[in-house]
């Protein structure tokens, strides 16, 4: 018996915000997100508006810093680069702005690779600052399947990359926690519509558990459908809580999240 | 004490035996009595992966034998059917009226997997025989087209539909078919858009959402959690918990509960 009520603190670093074109997502706004972090016990989560990543980086981002206007303390904003729509711009923003405490990126959304040339502004500046990069990453696509993610961490060892959903599907799950253990500056974050407990399992016995974070994706999928396969998997107290907070408040140190540090 | 509304669930989709291509908890029949007994579960609907992935008919008897075994656990079996072919089945009242005399609580389709038209004249038989015993006809959306599936729920108004695995990108297509299909139900496999289950209950749908976790096919944490820790008052989650099931499955349910004795 689970109860109704969450037992842990919860850090959610893959949220976005907003409506979807290709499905109806009820209630897609950050009240709403905000009441359902009440309910699963999440202190903060970090977001990128889907505007952002779908249509309008920049008005997108707009979007994220309202959010967080309308939710101090409880929602935190990824600054959207798209290399097609002026990154610089995007990125003198986030310098700029201390409401964004990380980038994200969606290669396979706007078709473009991530060893190119327009994203080396994105990894050079993750690696001169600390800001944290969270990537889309896909099984098989040109443009973010995870043997793509060694390339940009051989040449900016000291840009922190979030994989997206760990490669999403059970082998790309096997390809991001290879690319993981060759190098510490890759983290595997867990939401996807394949992922298992079983698979997270398998990031954890691979490259230990502090580099695995929990994300969800909400509201594109609802947040409760990630967090059930952290919460009822076969981890460790100790394993659980990096997953699910811990390993959050270690990698945002840049500007870190709000909330009780760790 | 409040946290007794997420006992006593019934799980309504359970597929019992190995998964080739994919990593998800076990399924076999310790398994299941470890799952029912760590989420205090009042039963299950068993179907069989080998009915789904191997030999159609064949595969029920497996299904049947978890059932048996697990019978004082409120554990049911759902048996799978196909047309009437040579060789394979030669009449689908026959294996009904076989269904019923054994115990059986729903049937689960796979048209497309198994290479039929669900609308072939021939299923008539099979979907005026449920319907005529009180059977639920269950699909996994990936198998059947929803004008099929529009087709079978209009033709048998009073044959109970439940279809499976929506995902998150549904919504819009489920309102339709729910809008136009009383005998239509939903369950939680996989039911992930976000807050698609309150959105559900808000418009007025919440019995017709039925509780199901998949195992075998997905991570049952998903459902136990989205459940558990959604927006819906108690009484709601109790009706979505078991209540549904209760009207889809109860005369089978109360059946088993007395070892089979009327």
């Amino acid at each position: 018996m689970i109860g109704r009520r969450p037992q842990r603190r919860v850090v959610d670093v893959h949220a976005h915000l907003g409506p979807y074109s290709l499905f109806h997502i009820p209630d897609p706004d950050a009240t709403t997100m905000v009441g359902v972090m009440d309910r699963t016990g999440t202190e903060v989560t970090v977001v990128a508006a889907n505007r952002a990543i779908q249509q309008d980086a920049h008005l997108g981002n707009s979007q994220a810093l309202a959010a967080v206007d309308a939710h101090p303390g409880r929602i935190a904003a990824y600054a959207v680069v798209n290399p097609w729509q002026d990154p610089e711009r995007e990125l003198e923003r986030l310098a700029g702005d201390d409401r964004f405490v990380g980038i994200k990126v969606h290669p396979s959304l706007h078709r473009y690779p991530v060893t190119g040339s327009r994203y080396s502004a994105v990894w050079a500046f993750a690696e001169e600052t600390g800001c944290p990069v969270l990537s889309h990453s896909q099984h098989q696509s040109p443009y973010d399947a995870p043997p793509l993610f060694e390339a940009v961490a051989a040449k900016y060892p000291g840009a922190a990359v979030i994989l997206g959903h760990a490669g999403i599907t059970p082998p790309g799950v096997d390809e991001s926690i290879e690319a993981a253990a060759r190098y510490e500056s890759l983290w595997l974050e867990v939401c996807g519509s394949q992922m298992t407990s079983s698979l997270i399992l398998a990031m954890i016995e691979r490259v230990g558990s502090r580099r695995v974070l929990f994300g969800s994706d909400f509201p594109f999928i609802d947040q409760r459908m990630s967090l059930g396969r952290v919460v009822c998997a076969p981890l460790t107290d100790g394993q659980r809580d990096d997953v699910l907070s811990g390993n959050a408040r270690r990698l945002f140190r840049w500007r870190p999240l709000p909330g009780v540090q760790e | 004490m409040a946290d007794d509304v997420t006992s006593g669930w019934f799980d309504a989709h359970i597929v019992t035996g190995a998964h080739p291509a994919a990593l998800v908890p076990s399924s076999d029949r310790d398994a299941i009595a470890a799952h029912l007994d760590t989420h205090a579960m009042s039963g299950a609907l068993v179907s069989s992966m080998a009915s789904w992935l191997h030999d159609p008919i064949g595969g029920n008897a497996e299904a049947t034998a978890v059932a048996r075994s697990l019978a004082d656990r409120g554990v049911l079996a759902c048996w799978t059917a196909v047309p009437p072919t040579p060789g394979e089945l030669d009449s689908l009242d026959r294996l009904v009226d076989q269904a019923v005399a054994e115990g059986v609580a729903a049937f689960r389709l796979y048209p497309r997997s198994h290479g039929y038209s669900p609308v072939d004249p021939a299923m008539d038989e099979l979907y005026a025989a449920l319907a005529v015993n009180g059977l639920p006809l269950c699909f996994d959306v990936t198998e059947i087209d929803w004008h099929h599936l529009d087709q079978a729920a209009t033709r048998f108004p009073t044959l109970p539909i439940v279809v499976s695995s929506l995902g998150y990108r549904l919504l819009r297509t489920l309102w339709a078919a729910l809008r136009d299909h009383e005998n239509l139900s939903v369950d939680l496999v996989d039911f992930a858009g976000h807050q698609a289950i309150e959105w559900m209950a808000a418009n007025g749908l919440a019995d017709r959402l039925l509780f199901a976790t998949g195992l075998g096919l997905r991570d049952p944490g998903e459902s136990i959690v989205r459940l558990a820790w959604s927006g819906l008052d108690d009484s709601t989650v109790t009706q979505i918990g078991g209540g549904t099931a209760d009207r889809l499955f109860g005369v089978r349910r109360a059946t088993a509960a007395t070892g089979g004795r009327p």
